[in-house]
């Protein structure tokens, strides 16, 4: 991120800079998760098992893929996903181009009132912080290994498999991420 | 990084644009030659002197660090300090700071320079910021460099529905030029999160809403008359009433500051008007955290809420101003808070007595809040120049309106107690056979305001708090910050 113009807080600085995310579901039953593809190669792989191990813990869900990770989402995807979902998971972001745009996408679903988590390489832990930093949400991610685009399929569903209940515990208050998760 | 100044020697600073430096460009290639170090920094053409390798200054920072005011400026350094100065073309003191005699053959003697770049309007503070101390504490908040400044004011929610104007560094210091008081200095609590403020927030806020330097003072007053207990800013911002602070201003720094109490002055167009009450709005919001739908739990709100402004009239000299009717002096400067709705239109166009105006004033006087509570909301009337020159006409005053319009809005208990003529709002049934007023005799605020043509004034009804007369009231604040 380069940074560029500074302002100064005009508020009494009692809260954090960033604005709360909108919180996670009290419950997954009933509501649809969108997966959002943000189009990155790769990501596909990721998100399958995802779908996958979502419907094994019968989380209903909707699969989108972007037409780029260098862009934000095309608006009529966004306003999609916004009337027929409760919460988004987007992935797998491993640029910095993928980190800005799919933050940008993760806010905007923010503000239309879903709870929503960004998946991201831990290489792009420092970007997302300074993008949602800079776009004054407080918005929630997990990481995954860096690299991917080096790994093999199993290895990605693997990432899946270890990520999965945090993923779903950053959408939904009522999950409990494994231990082993956990320490991840 | 700068460019190196040396220990010692000379720095002369200059541009081409000022005619007094293309004259000493021979006097600059004369004290090259003398084998003196010699740094030119350049204001605007970077290649200017040309035979004598400039340093660019464009972006100005040496000249605000060496604090020049006009070029050009001939400054002698020894050991790295400053030991003399001169500015525009002196040859005596041209030799006297560079010792060498006979500088400048064929020149006058002396000619005026002009004003240094680094001092044109807006700029200094801007170098401030980037190269100064600027003392300032608010949190820093760095956008990205393709970030949208003015998205990212409202993604903070920062603003009222309407965009505001980014505080940057350089704007907060021009609008801390407006007051004397110190950035740091304490104001007071800011509900409802009762939160502190420091004059240097006021100035983020005001900077945000648009206010120009010159109007912190009102904006100061403002705030400080709205956290007076007596005002109950609290509950008028976390009411389910329409109400908000309506802030009318005396005296005359309305003038100077170009407020508008004439045509269309409770509307649009004026930015003293506009700004000065938005700033007092924003700070509830950002400072005291006073947010529609959160603690702010207006039914239906008003317009009124993103600011009410409004400067009263005083250049008739029949009518006393609002500010002094509550104890401000003649020739003072003051804010009037009111707490109040957004404005019912009188029209009255056939009244040519100053008996039958006040009749016909009382009758829609008695409608604010509802035509049978009494002694429920106070009020501002809006009176407008025509329908003033009827009373002023006829010999009434401030006072003498003020009396006769309460007289004309005394009424029988039986006609405004709960359930008379089949309606159930109304005053306590146990005031049947009272003469109840409609408002307590300080409970009508009369502001001479408006077109000089029209003969249409304005009531503001007030605010339901207002029906304990004894703790919440309108509060009048000299301006003196």
């Amino acid at each position: 991120m380069t940074p560029g113009l500074e302002l100064r807080d005009p508020t009494a600085e009692s809260a954090s800079a960033l604005r709360p995310r909108t919180p996670p579901l009290a419950t997954l039953d009933g509501a649809t998760v969108a997966l959002m593809d943000i189009g990155k190669m790769r990501g596909d792989e990721f998100i399958d098992r995802i779908e996958q191990l979502c419907r094994e813990r019968g989380v209903a869900t909707r699969r989108y893929k972007k037409p780029t990770n260098t862009r934000v989402a095309p608006r009529d995807m966004i306003a999609d996903i916004a009337s027929t979902c409760s919460a988004v998971v987007i992935a797998l972001s491993d640029c910095g181009s993928c980190t800005s745009c799919s933050t940008h996408d993760l806010n905007d679903f923010d503000k239309r009132g879903l709870a929503g988590v960004s998946v991201l390489t831990e290489e792009f832990r420092h970007a997302f912080e300074q993008q949602k930093a800079a776009i004054g949400l407080d918005a929630a991610a997990i990481y995954v290994p860096h690299p991917m685009q080096n790994k093999t399929t199993d290895e990605l569903h693997a990432f899946a498999e270890q990520s999965i209940d945090r993923i779903l515990a950053a959408i939904c208050s009522a999950v409990e991420p494994s231990p082993l998760e956990r320490a991840a | 990084m700068p460019h190196p100044v040396p220990e010692n020697g000379l720095v002369v600073f200059a541009k081409r644009a000022c005619e007094t430096c293309a004259m000493v460009e021979s006097v600059l290639g004369e004290l090259a030659r003398s084998g003196q170090a010699l740094t030119i920094f350049t204001q605007d053409d970077p290649g200017f002197p040309a035979s004598l390798r400039p340093v660019d200054d464009t972006t100005l920072e040496q000249s605000f660090r060496f604090d020049v005011e006009a070029v050009p400026t001939v400054i002698r350094l020894e050991d790295g300090r400053e030991t003399a100065r001169t500015f525009g073309w002196n040859r005596t003191e041209w030799e006297s700071i560079t010792g060498i005699t006979g500088l400048g053959e064929g020149l006058p003697a002396m000619r005026p320079g002009c004003g240094s770049k680094s001092r044109e309007p807006g700029v200094h503070e801007q170098l401030f910021a980037r190269y100064g101390d600027t003392g300032l504490t608010s949190r820093r908040i760095t956008l990205d460099a393709w970030d949208d400044e003015m998205e990212a004011c409202f993604e903070r929610g920062w603003t009222d529905g309407l965009p505001v104007v980014p505080p940057t560094d350089a704007r907060i210091l021009r609008m801390l030029e407006g007051t004397r008081l110190r950035p740091d200095e304490f104001i007071g609590e800011v509900p409802p999160n009762l939160s502190p403020i420091t004059v240097e927030k006021v100035a983020v806020n005001a900077v945000m809403a648009g206010c120009r330097p010159d109007y912190m003072p009102v904006v100061l007053a403002a705030l400080e008359a709205a956290l007076q207990p007596e005002f109950t800013m609290h509950g008028l911002l976390c009411t389910t009433c329409f109400s908000g602070p309506i802030i009318v201003v005396n005296g005359p720094i309305a003038r100077r500051i170009g407020m508008n109490s004439g045509i269309n002055c409770l509307g649009q167009g004026n930015r003293a008007n506009a700004t000065i009450g938005r700033a007092l709005q924003l700070i509830v919001r950002n400072i005291g955290g006073g947010r529609p739908g959160e603690l702010d739990r207006a039914v239906l709100g008003g317009p009124g809420k993103y600011t009410f402004c409004f400067a009263e009239d005083e250049s008739d000299p029949t009518w006393q101003p609002l500010a002094q009717a509550r104890g401000i002096a003649p020739g003072r400067d003051a804010v009037t808070l009111f707490q109040g709705d957004g404005i019912q239109g009188f029209v009255d166009q056939r009244s040519r007595t100053p008996q039958e105006l006040t009749r016909s004033l009382a009758m829609s006087l008695l409608a604010v809040a509802h035509p049978k509570l009494c002694e429920f909301t106070n009020a501002m009337l809006v009176l407008a120049p025509e329908h003033y020159a009827i009373f002023r006409d006829a010999g009434w005053d401030r006072a003498r309106i003020e009396r006769e319009l309460h007289a004309a809005m005394v009424r029988p208990g039986k006609d405004v107690i709960q359930g008379a003529h089949g309606v159930g709002e109304g005053v306590a049934a146990s005031r049947r056979d009272e003469m109840i007023a409609k408002f307590w005799p300080e409970g009508l605020l009369i502001v001479h305001a408006g077109g000089q043509a029209g003969l249409f004034s304005a009531i503001c009804a007030g605010w339901t708090g207002g029906r304990f007369r004894h703790e919440s009231k309108p509060v009048t604040r000299e301006i003196t910050a």
